[in-house]
């Protein structure tokens, strides 16, 4: 099963995320900031992260950054609710981009696309 | 016989009165010399052959007197002679001087280059003036260092020359009527008349050789003869005028070379005096100051308009600024308040979504769970727009290829219309040239327009193509399916118009406002008869807006 890290500020979006992706057979663990989210990713090993971009004071892409720098056999998927990100550049590290949105069915898409794609990186590095 | 005993003389100077009709010089208004016998010889006897008969009688009578008085007779007469050539040179200077105050109050104060010109020209040419037949003046190019044909007055033909002199000599006018008429009706006339010569007569300031030149550099008119036989008169030149014989007049002011005035009498072949070079000469200095004066007032006036029109775009874009720093604060606002709706939002939606799944479809509460969700969803699609609209803004323009927008575009509406068995046929034109846009919100408006056009018909069809006009490339969408009334048409441009739905309601608003932003304009034609046509110009360089170039 694979493991993913949902970061979000907004409670009630992590519970939704949490529900929504487990039914959809992934383990869900979640984090509120980003020390959290350093913390949960320094402890355990995961197959994807979602970020959120806006976390109060703090910005998901700085941890985009981190990861891309420590972790960039981790695939990252940018959730947010500004369109604009899209076109910034920073935002470009990231392997996809999705618009929050209550229905959820791109960002599952999105989290299978990029799965089978690392899946099949990793198969032709073997 | 003895003369002088005699009394039978023929003149009456030997009688102290007369009466009217003894003197044949003397008439009407005369009469007071009938009784002043001093008066009537000195005025009268002395130019009377009478008198000069009665004298010859006197000195053949051998008196030794009689030749004295001959002698005092004939030098009377001399004297008187040059008192009187005196007289009327004295009038004429009197003449001059008073047409010369008159001529230089109007050139003093006339600020008009046209209007200095007139005056000038008129006076060389006029019969109350001058009286020569042609004026050309040549002013200096200081930047190109060359002096050039200007204006010129004057007839071509003697035939025009009787007609105007004609026309002249009834109207009874004074200098400065003659030149006011000259330059509200004859100024461009006469330039044009003149144009095959000012054209040629171009004179390099650097040619010392040249007589004009020479007139220029000796600061002093010249009268050139026989020019046509001349070693220091261009063949050429002299041909160009066509007279053997014409001045040259230098326009000199604060040791600046301003131009020269060429006169002659191509018509009447009056032989130019030295008097005539002497009064023009003086006419010259006050014509020299006041076209340097107006020259330099024009170019005043030029940069005080540049100043005023550069005055008036800072202001222009002062305002724009102001109105472009409100723009963003309102983006800024929509923005924060679509962001904070956004999330708590997408926890409505996505948590009714969740319990619809594990709701059964027999369960009373789907309905309104469903309800949620689509309210929620069309919400959301609401807050999609709002947030596109306060990015749009500011776009950001490059050149793109039209045909790639249009396709762009279509790709996004495909699945719709495909689902709604709508035809998209798309003419695309080849060798167009590249569009100056904002690739991302044009493409945006035309798939709105595209998508509010399919929306809720079913077998429908759309023709787009795309033309190149001007300096446009003209994007044309015709959907034949459609009629709009004119209050529909209004609301489909009108921002939240309550006659649409709301999920579709800002976007051909936004869409006209986007491309608002760029000058693009958006046409909508839709005929009572049925039919809509929409017609979105893009500009094919940076500068090109609509307005520059159709003027509407």
């Amino acid at each position: 099963m694979n493991r993913l890290l949902v970061v979000d500020d907004e409670a009630n979006i992590r519970l939704l995320y949490s529900e929504e992706l487990a039914d959809e057979g992934y383990v869900v663990e979640t984090a509120a900031t980003i020390a959290e989210a350093v913390e949960k990713l320094a402890q355990q090993g995961f197959d994807l992260a979602v970020l959120d971009i806006k976390l109060k004071n703090e910005s998901g892409i700085d941890l985009l950054q981190k990861i891309v720098k420590e972790r960039h056999d981790m695939p990252v998927i940018l959730c947010s609710a500004f369109s604009c990100y899209k076109d910034d550049f920073s935002a470009w590290l990231a392997d996809s981009y999705v618009v929050k949105s209550g229905d959820l069915t791109e960002l599952k898409e999105e989290i299978k696309r990029v799965l089978a794609k690392k899946a099949q990186r990793r198969s032709a590095e073997m | 016989m003895d003369a002088t005993s005699t009394t039978e003389w023929e003149c009456c100077w030997d009688r102290d009165s007369i009466a009217m009709g003894d003197c044949p010089h003397i008439g009407e208004g005369d009469e007071d010399l009938l009784l002043s016998r001093s008066r009537r010889i000195l005025e009268k006897c002395c130019e009377c052959e009478g008198f000069a008969r009665d004298l010859i009688r006197f000195r053949d009578s051998g008196h030794p007197l009689a030749p004295i008085f001959s002698i005092l007779h004939a030098d009377y007469r001399r004297q008187k002679n040059q008192i009187q050539s005196l007289g009327a040179f004295l009038d004429t200077k009197t003449l001059e001087v008073r047409f010369l105050h008159e001529l230089g109050s109007v050139l003093q104060s006339s600020l008009d280059l046209d209007e200095v010109l007139s005056v000038a020209l008129t006076a060389i040419t006029a019969g109350k003036g001058f009286g020569m037949n042609r004026a050309f003046l040549l002013l200096a190019d200081k930047e190109r260092h060359i002096l050039k044909g200007h204006l010129a007055i004057g007839p071509r033909s003697a035939e025009e020359a009787g007609q105007t002199w004609h026309e002249i000599e009834s109207g009874d006018q004074d200098l400065q009527g003659l030149s006011q008429v000259f330059r509200k009706h004859k100024l461009n006339a006469e330039r044009d008349k003149f144009h095959d010569i000012l054209e040629r007569l171009t004179i390099p300031l650097d040619d010392e050789q040249h007589v004009i030149v020479r007139a220029l550099e000796e600061r002093k008119p010249l009268l050139i003869n026989d020019a046509f036989h001349r070693q220091d008169v261009d063949m050429e030149f002299a041909r160009l005028l066509g007279v053997d014989t014409f001045i040259v007049l230098p326009l000199i002011a604060r040791n600046r070379r301003v131009g020269v005035i060429i006169a002659d009498n191509f018509i009447t072949h009056r032989t130019i005096s030295e008097q005539d070079m002497q009064s023009i000469e003086n006419f010259t200095f006050p014509v020299a100051f006041a076209i340097e004066r107006a020259s330099l007032y024009e170019r005043l006036q030029e940069k005080v308009d540049k100043l005023r029109q550069v005055n008036l775009r800072l202001q222009e874009q002062q305002e724009q600024l102001v109105r472009m720093e409100k723009m963003a604060l309102v983006g800024r606002i929509t923005s924060s308040i679509a962001h904070s709706i956004r999330n708590p939002l997408m926890v409505i939606g996505g948590f009714a979504r969740s319990i619809l799944k594990n709701t059964p479809d027999n369960d009373p509460k789907r309905t309104f769970i469903e309800s949620i969700v689509t309210e929620a969803h069309q919400l959301e699609e609401v807050l999609g727009e709002i947030l596109t609209y306060s990015d749009a803004l500011f776009p950001t323009c490059d050149f793109w290829d039209p045909n790639q927008l249009v396709e762009s575009a279509l790709r996004d509406v495909q699945e719709r219309a495909m689902a709604q068995d709508y035809q998209c046929c798309f003419h695309a034109a080849e060798d167009l040239p590249a569009v100056y846009i904002d690739f991302k919100q044009t493409s945006y408006c035309i798939r709105n327009i595209l998508l509010s056009t399919i929306d809720g018909l079913q077998n429908g069809s759309i023709d787009i193509s795309n033309r190149a006009e001007g300096e446009h490339v003209d994007v044309r969408i015709v959907d034949s399916s459609r009629t709009l009334s004119e209050d529909e048409l209004e609301a489909l441009l009108t921002p939240f118009s309550e006659t649409r739905e709301m999920g579709s309601g800002l976007s051909m608003a936004l869409s006209r406002s986007m491309l608002d932003k760029q000058n693009i304009p958006l046409v909508v034609i839709a005929p009572p008869e049925g039919g809509v046509t929409y017609i979105i110009k893009l500009p094919t360089r940076k500068e090109v807006s609509y307005e520059q170039t159709a003027g509407s």
